[in-house]
């Protein structure tokens, strides 16, 4: 053992480390990468049980006149599938790419603040916990209920004591909470790490987009977070403490929770797309052999989309009665969003147009995510007209728009980026059979499920019903999106199989398997605990494209 | 902030490895979840938290821990990057391999498809007015038909009321044609310079046969007093004496310059001389 002048030195590891060393190794880590690699595995945990419980409402909804489930376990499981979708499984996607990529990406060892990313990531742990814990203890004190029942949104004061007694709405309340605290914790620190240590020579404009996009996506956690969490603390002073925020018969408001709510909900959409964003801006110019089509406008356009976006929540309120000038202000704004994000889409046209692009998996998955995201889109703009969104709100119309946006826009990108990535993280190639296999089946599946979900909300059906009765158009309907269902799940089967059998004995990776541009790329698979041995600098956008074409670098022309 | 990772020449200086952050994570998550389980679970969790700060605060005042994490064996490290061997291909607008053929570096200015909106559509007029006189005797036939998109009782009244003159009629229907000409006009020479090979050809004949096919599917919704009585060989006559006239008008325009070939800080007027450089491609 080496003991150098201040700290004290690491044996080099042992071959093969205990089952309690390696727990240990894991559990006191403050290791971005490690933290990196725990955030997306809690992730895809809390992803297969969401997808269960998706499942069995489908299985529920698959023929009228169902009693496969009671109708309070139906409440309870889409209220949990929502949330965990959201909180549980987008988010700490998010926080997961982002601390594992922006360190190696702008040539750093570590996030700023190692303790505090550790201390995130297990406050979203626990928070999840906690809120799963309500299947067990949901019953509380007072016996009643098991867990939240009240949907993702968990509107007030539906949600105050007079209509929701035990204490399944606290813990709804309480496991955000707490995962919020984490999440806003990690924002700070991803922020403060992309605008003090990048690399000598990484400026603005050099900085690669999967960076750019995870600091406004940062910035936008930060601001949204605060009312979310303001709102959860009004709501449990309401239920524990006798206030009166959102209690209309004590001069509270019934709409306040709503403004409240959706001024987090609708850009949290935002935080979750744009880290898909961000990993299509890597992967979709290293397979079509280009640069990034427009990069000052993709960057302009990600600001555009995070300030827009706080300027949009009051569309999930038409129904509401909203004033004839508040409809108006915010079809606009909603529809303005759609030209950052469309500027978006024909930058990533426009760098496919005249590359000779590589179908492998990764760039598959993103042709298919800019498919989705399109029409994601255009149900989306649809939606934010008035008279449109009265006919349609809370129907399955608008539920199969938003998983457009979050399976189609997404879960794509992020099997996308699990196999553009998992080479890095894990020094071992994913296979590419059994990746077509997923892909193929897969999408199948969602567009069988997720296309078809539109027509039975067009035909009037409304989200979050039981049971229905039949003849109303929405038999079939309902039977061919569970069994797209029943689809998706054999292509999550051959992607599960695929991940364990490839980091059993999946083909070396080596150091940049796809021949790609950004730093990380640089280091070995996996990187080293310390990234790099001499921190790079860099010259350009693409800095392995400098160096593997002396004779063309891309700094002549930045 | 932490300021670990100080470099010695064969090792990084890294943070230790710590348990406070996972135990006052987990002693937050117990003060919050006694609400909703038993008040020990708060106590305890309040009690887990504070230790845990206290043990934090120790690992990182006044000096942070860390500890020394040798650089990896000379063989286990990454290998340096290697000049590719495969060349470079830049594409330019207009090269080889029809990278942006069709990227309009010179378009036909505004006020050419204004012209060209208001001569087509004079034409237009003319060869609809014709129509009214061979079919119905009428040249306010086509007219009222215009306008009772807009105008309720021209939307009901009989072909003899259609063949009437009406003021309403006549003001209605100039402003939708003289709109919709406008419009088309300015449209139109957007997308010439656009259309490969014969523009007047395409934007003159398989235009307005397309236009016409979108016409066809959607008249009874826009206007059904105009689709049940509409003559489909006029109207495509029409609509290509439109095409034809529009796009002479505006191919006989001076084009002029689009900034789209120009770098970014050029069209942003931040500096000037900039090199062209039109993307790459690896072959």
């Amino acid at each position: 053992m080496t003991v150098l002048e201040e700290g004290i030195a690491r044996p080099h590891a042992p071959e093969r480390a205990s089952a309690w060393e390696v727990v240990h190794d894991w559990v006191t880590t403050v290791d971005h990468k490690k933290l990196g690699v725990m955030y997306i595995s809690s992730a895809l945990v809390f992803f297969l049980i969401a997808g269960f419980e998706a499942t069995l409402m489908r299985i529920q909804l698959a023929v009228p006149n169902n009693d496969f489930l009671p109708p309070n376990t139906f409440n309870r499981l889409f209220t949990m599938h929502g949330t965990t979708m959201v909180f549980l499984v987008g988010m700490p996607m998010f926080f997961g790419f982002a601390n594992y990529l922006t360190p190696l990406m702008i040539g750093a060892r570590d996030l700023a603040f190692p303790r505090m990313n550790a201390f995130g990531f297990w406050l979203f742990l626990f928070g999840g916990i906690l809120l799963y814990f309500s299947f067990l203890g949901g019953d509380g004190l007072y016996g009643a209920g098991t867990a939240p029942d009240v949907g993702w949104f968990a509107y007030a004061p539906l949600t105050g004591k007079a209509f929701s007694r035990g204490n399944s709405t606290d813990y709804w309340i309480l496991g955000i909470l707490v995962s919020g605290f984490g999440s806003t914790g990690t924002a700070l620190n991803l922020a403060a790490t992309i605008l003090t240590m990048r690399c000598p020579g990484m400026t603005w404009g050099k900085l690669p987009l999967f960076v750019w996009l995870m600091l406004v996506n940062c910035l936008l956690t930060l601001i949204i977070l605060t009312p979310l969490t303001a709102a959860q603390v009004m709501l449990l002073f309401d239920r524990y403490l006798g206030a009166h925020f959102f209690d209309t018969q004590a001069g509270g408001s019934a709409v306040l929770w709503q403004h409240f709510f959706w001024f987090f909900g609708h850009p949290e959409v935002y935080v979750l797309i744009l880290p898909a964003f961000a990993m299509a801006n890597e992967i979709v110019p290293v397979f079509s052999r280009k640069p990034l089509f427009g990069y000052p406008f993709m960057v302009g356009a990600t600001v555009l989309i995070g300030f827009i976006s706080l300027s949009v929540w009051a569309h999930h309120m038409f129904v509401v009665g909203l004033s004839p000038a508040a409809n108006t202000f915010f079809t606009l704004s909603t529809m303005a969003i759609a030209v950052p994000t469309g500027i978006k889409i024909f930058n990533w046209l426009g760098t496919m147009w005249g590359g000779k692009i590589r179908f492998k998996m990764p760039m598959l998955w993103c042709t298919a995510f800019l498919f989705s995201f399109v029409i994601a889109g255009l149900t989306g703009v649809m939606l934010a007209v008035v008279p449109w969104d009265w006919q349609l709100s809370d129907s399955y119309f608008v539920v199969a728009h938003f998983h457009f946006v979050l399976i189609g826009g997404l879960l794509f990108n992020i099997f996308a980026a699990i196999y553009y990535w998992f080479p890095k993280v894990t020094g071992r190639m994913l296979d590419e059979k059994l990746g077509r296999l997923h892909f193929w089946i897969f999408a199948t599946g969602f567009y069988l499920t997720f296309t078809t979900m539109h027509f039975p909300g067009l035909l009037g059906m409304p989200r979050r019903i039981y049971t229905y009765e039949a003849g109303r158009g929405w038999d079939t309907l309902n039977l061919i999106t569970s069994l797209g269902v029943a689809v998706q799940l054999v292509g999550l089967t051959f992607f599960l199989w695929n991940v364990v059998r490839s980091l059993l004995k999946g083909d070396p990776a080596g150091d940049d398997p796809w021949d790609a541009w950004t730093l990380e790329w640089s280091t070995t698979s996996p990187p080293p605990e310390y990234n790099f041995e001499q921190i790079p600098v860099v010259h350009s956008r693409r800095p392995l494209w400098d160096l593997k074409h002396p004779e063309d670098p891309d700094w002549r022309y930045e | 902030m932490s300021t670990p990772h100080r470099e010695h020449p064969d090792a990084v200086v890294a943070p230790a490895p710590t348990m406070w952050p996972m135990l006052a994570a987990l002693g937050a998550t117990l003060v919050f979840a006694g609400l909703v389980t038993h008040v020990v679970a708060t106590i305890v969790g309040a009690v887990l938290f504070v230790i845990s700060a206290i043990g934090w605060f120790r690992e990182v005042l006044p000096e942070e821990a860390t500890e020394i994490v040798p650089f990896v064996a000379a063989e286990r490290r990454a290998r340096a990057v290697v000049a590719s061997t495969r060349t470079v291909e830049h594409l330019h607008p207009g090269g080889p391999g029809g990278h942006r053929m069709r990227l309009p570096v010179e378009i036909h200015p505004y006020t050419a498809g204004l012209r060209g909106g208001v001569v087509g559509g004079a034409v237009m007029a003319l060869l609809a007015c014709l129509f009214g006189l061979i079919d119905q005797h009428s040249v306010w036939y086509p007219i009222n038909l215009l306008a009772a998109s807009a105008v309720p009782s021209l939307a009901t009244a009989s072909v003899p009321e259609l063949m009437q003159f009406s003021a309403l009629g006549l003001v209605v229907a100039t402003i939708v044609h003289g709109l919709m000409s406008l419009l088309v006009g300015m449209l139109y020479a957007m997308i010439l310079p656009m259309l490969p090979r014969q523009p007047i050809l395409l934007g003159g004949l398989i235009g307005p046969l397309l236009w016409t096919a979108i016409i066809w599917a959607s008249l009874g919704i826009v206007n059904p007093t105009l689709e049940e009585r509409i003559h489909w060989g006029w109207f495509i006559a029409s609509q290509i004496g439109f095409g034809l006239v529009a796009g002479i008008v505006i191919a006989r325009s001076e084009k002029i310059q689009t900034m789209q070939a120009l770098p970014i800080a050029l069209r942003a007027g931040i500096e000037g001389g900039m090199p062209g450089h039109g993307g790459e491609d690896e072959k």
